[in-house]
């Protein structure tokens, strides 16, 4: 069937209408638009406002000329049409012929909109997907960036919260001085969060494999959080499947910190009952086995709706202003099962608490059953000297608390190059025990200084002297740099003085055992 | 009496002819995009510095890729061209050279406005840098959408068109 537009007769399709040179209509026939004689034309619609200008270039020209328009929108009080026009100039006047072709142009127009909507639109993804990729970018150097800014006075304010602790204070000041080592540590384990998210993301995590020792970890949490139990006045208790293997393949570092991160949490949202820590063996067969733990509270707990959304980034239903941290801990933990090629579900009722389940895989190694490696123990050799140590770093606050941590101790000399010229004079001209050498230095940096003093120098003093790196920077792969560099140790800022003087006594007793 | 002149928007398909159109007729926008097919013409009627009146007989053409396919009556008659393109759509803007010089050729008394649209979607030295490396000179980014320098630019071309 045809519509009622198309069936129309065609004369109800035109419009005729006669002017005069200033647009005074003299004729009109036709039922496309309201017109009577004696009415301007040029006023009916701009578009007719065009002839002025046309009559001005056929001035001179006695024949008539014919102007024809497509596709011209026209429209007076009532009702919009799409029409053709023609203009036809002669000396007596101008003839115009109007013909309607709305519905025509109606149905090119669906063609049109689809192609040039679906061009449009296949720019605009590239363009959002150009802009993420851009802001995601500048995010992580930003992240990276604000981290070293952060993590040097940081350095100094831990630094120097430590030295505070060791001098007479009285009660109240022992514990304010608590206070801001607390605080500091949190911000600390903040930024931590902060590059591990930014890292896992931009795919700069790898995963490293060691063997090591699944229920000593569990150990060294029941201890860790037996304290922390009992002082929320909380209850805890960890156990294990004797059945898990002794020893596994796997990255430790990742595993302590997905498990420290759900025990974390379980703790913050739970203010009485218990936390409870379970393994068991999934499988073990060949050289490979799967191990799940179960991480259960009797805290808040998590309504239905926002299960799914538990391991979002920055997701934090109890936004209870007492309960501090970014809210990245369970994004994280997710990002590194899942690089670890783990899984994990959690389930949860409001008010009774909740229950994260996660199986991760290891490898095991097959008959050998090696005894359990334990930091070992240093002492400084016995020597009636002092041992003098080179300082290489050119921020005052941290110059200042390595200094006092040494000259405290009373084993040390020290000396402090302020950059790479005059470390290696110091070098050249005294002997030294140890370099502490910051990576991040002006002019020449700390991976230079320490190939120079490694290749330069046929002297074994100088040449073999132990040097420790130090930096704020704690990216990945910094650890081989440093050793690559020739360096035998590395120490990311802020650091624990106990960790610093452990690193210094071990590297110097092994240089004397040699 | 009051002077009119006519102009002409001109450019690719989906660069926002019809938004700056809107925005300095009405002062409206909107997401939606509504192909234009053919030419719809609105006038306005912007006062001038020195008081007198213009009205600016405003044709907005539907887009096209090559500026040869725009019909030549659309043309007719007029007194500017305003040249738009995508500011973020370097395809809009890479041959505007030849289709300036195509404009010109055939009309050569006419001004030229060349006008980078769509500018809140991207930096403005972003997009100056990608022109410059191009050699394409621009008179005005503008955005319909945030209504960044559309008034000021019409403002500005009635005023040049009338001196
Ligand atoms: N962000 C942003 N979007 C805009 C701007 N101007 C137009 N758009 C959008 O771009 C699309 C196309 O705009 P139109 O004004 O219809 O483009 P056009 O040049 O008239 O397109 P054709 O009529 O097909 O030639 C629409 O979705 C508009 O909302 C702007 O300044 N900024
Ligand atoms: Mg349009």
């Amino acid at each position: 069937m045809k519509s009622q537009e198309e069936a129309r007769p065609f004369h109800q399709k035109t419009q005729h209408i006669s002017i005069q040179y200033d647009g005074t209509i003299t004729f009109t026939e036709g039922a496309l638009f309201k017109l009577k004689k004696g009415m301007s034309l040029f006023e009916m619609h701009p578009f007719f406002e065009i002839i002025p200008s046309l009559i001005d270039e056929h001035k001179n020209t006695k024949t008539s000329v014919d102007h024809n328009f497509a596709c011209i929108h026209l429209n007076d009080d009532d009702i919009e049409r799409i029409c053709d026009v023609t203009l036809t100039i002669s000396s007596y006047g101008i003839e115009v012929l109007i013909f309607d072709y709305t519905q025509k142009y109606s149905e090119l127009h669906t063609v049109a909109q689809q192609k040039n909507e679906s061009i449009l639109l296949a720019r605009a993804l590239e363009l959002r997907n150009k802009y993420l990729l851009e802001k995601e970018e500048f995010k992580n150097s930003f992240i990276a960036n604000i981290n070293h800014e952060i993590r040097t006075p940081l350095t100094a304010i831990l630094g120097f919260v430590e030295i505070l602790e060791k001098t007479k204070l009285d009660f109240e000041q022992e514990e304010l001085a608590r206070i801001i080592k607390r605080e500091s540590l949190h911000l600390n384990a903040l930024i931590d969060d902060m590059i591990d998210i930014s890292n896992i993301e931009s795919g700069k995590l790898r995963v490293t494999e060691e063997r090591f020792s699944i229920k000593e970890l569990l150990k060294g949490f029941e201890k860790t959080y037996n304290k922390v139990a009992e002082n929320k006045g909380l209850a805890f208790t960890m156990t294990y499947e004797d059945s898990i293997a002794d020893y596994v393949i796997g990255d430790t570092t990742r595993v302590y910190q997905i498990l420290n991160n759900l025990l974390n949490n379980a703790f913050k949202f739970t203010e009485t009952g218990k936390v409870t820590l379970t393994a068991s063996k999934n499988y073990q067969r060949g050289n490979k086995t799967s191990i799940s733990f179960k991480i259960e509270d009797t805290g808040l707990g998590i309504i239905p709706e926002n299960l799914d959304a538990v391991f979002d980034r920055f997701s934090r239903f109890n936004q209870d202003k007492k309960i501090a941290g970014t809210g990245l801990g369970l994004a994280i933990v997710k990002n590194l099962i899942d690089l670890l090629q783990g899984d994990i579900k959690v389930t949860s009722e409001v008010d009774k608490g909740s229950i994260f389940s996660l199986k991760l895989p290891f490898g095991i190694e097959i008959g050998s059953k090696s005894p359990e490696r334990k930091k070992k123990t240093y002492t400084l050799p016995k020597r009636d000297k002092k041992f003098r140590i080179l300082v290489v770093e050119d921020e005052e606050s941290t110059q200042y608390l390595v200094m006092k941590l040494l000259i405290k101790e009373g084993d040390f000399f020290v000396d402090v190059a302020m950059n790479g010229e005059m470390a290696i004079n110091f070098v050249e001209k005294r002997a030294y025990d140890l370099i502490l050498m910051d990576l991040q230095l002006p002019t020449i940096d700390g991976y230079k200084i320490t190939k120079q003093i490694r290749t330069k120098y046929g002297d074994k003093v100088i040449a073999e002297v132990p040097i420790i790196g130090f930096t704020a920077n704690s990216k990945e792969g910094e650890r081989e740099r440093c050793l690559k560099a020739g360096m035998d140790d590395f120490i990311t800022k802020p650091f624990e003085q106990q960790d610093l003087l452990y690193k210094i006594t071990k590297q110097i007793a092994k240089k004397a055992a040699q | 009496m009051t002077s009119s002149k006519k102009v002409v928007l001109l450019g690719h398909f989906g660069v926002g002819k019809t938004s700056l159109f809107r925005r300095f007729i009405d002062n409206a926008f909107s997401e939606d995009y509504k192909v234009t097919l053919g030419v719809q013409i609105k006038k306005k009627v912007v006062e001038l510095p020195n008081g007198k009146e213009l009205s600016m007989i405003i044709w907005d053409t539907e887009g096209h890729t090559d500026i040869e396919d725009t019909r030549k009556s659309y043309l007719l008659g007029s007194h500017a061209f305003i040249y738009v393109f995508d500011s973020t759509r370097e395809e809009t803007y890479k041959n505007i050279n030849e289709d300036l010089a195509y404009l010109t050729n055939i009309h050569s008394k006419v001004l030229i406005k060349v006008i980078g649209n769509k500018i809140d979607l991207i930096k403005e030295k972003t997009a100056k840098d990608q022109l410059k490396a191009l050699n394409i000179n621009v008179d005005c980014f503008t955005s319909a959408k945030t209504n960044k320098n559309v008034h000021e630019f019409f403002l500005d071309l009635a005023n040049e068109l009338t001196s």
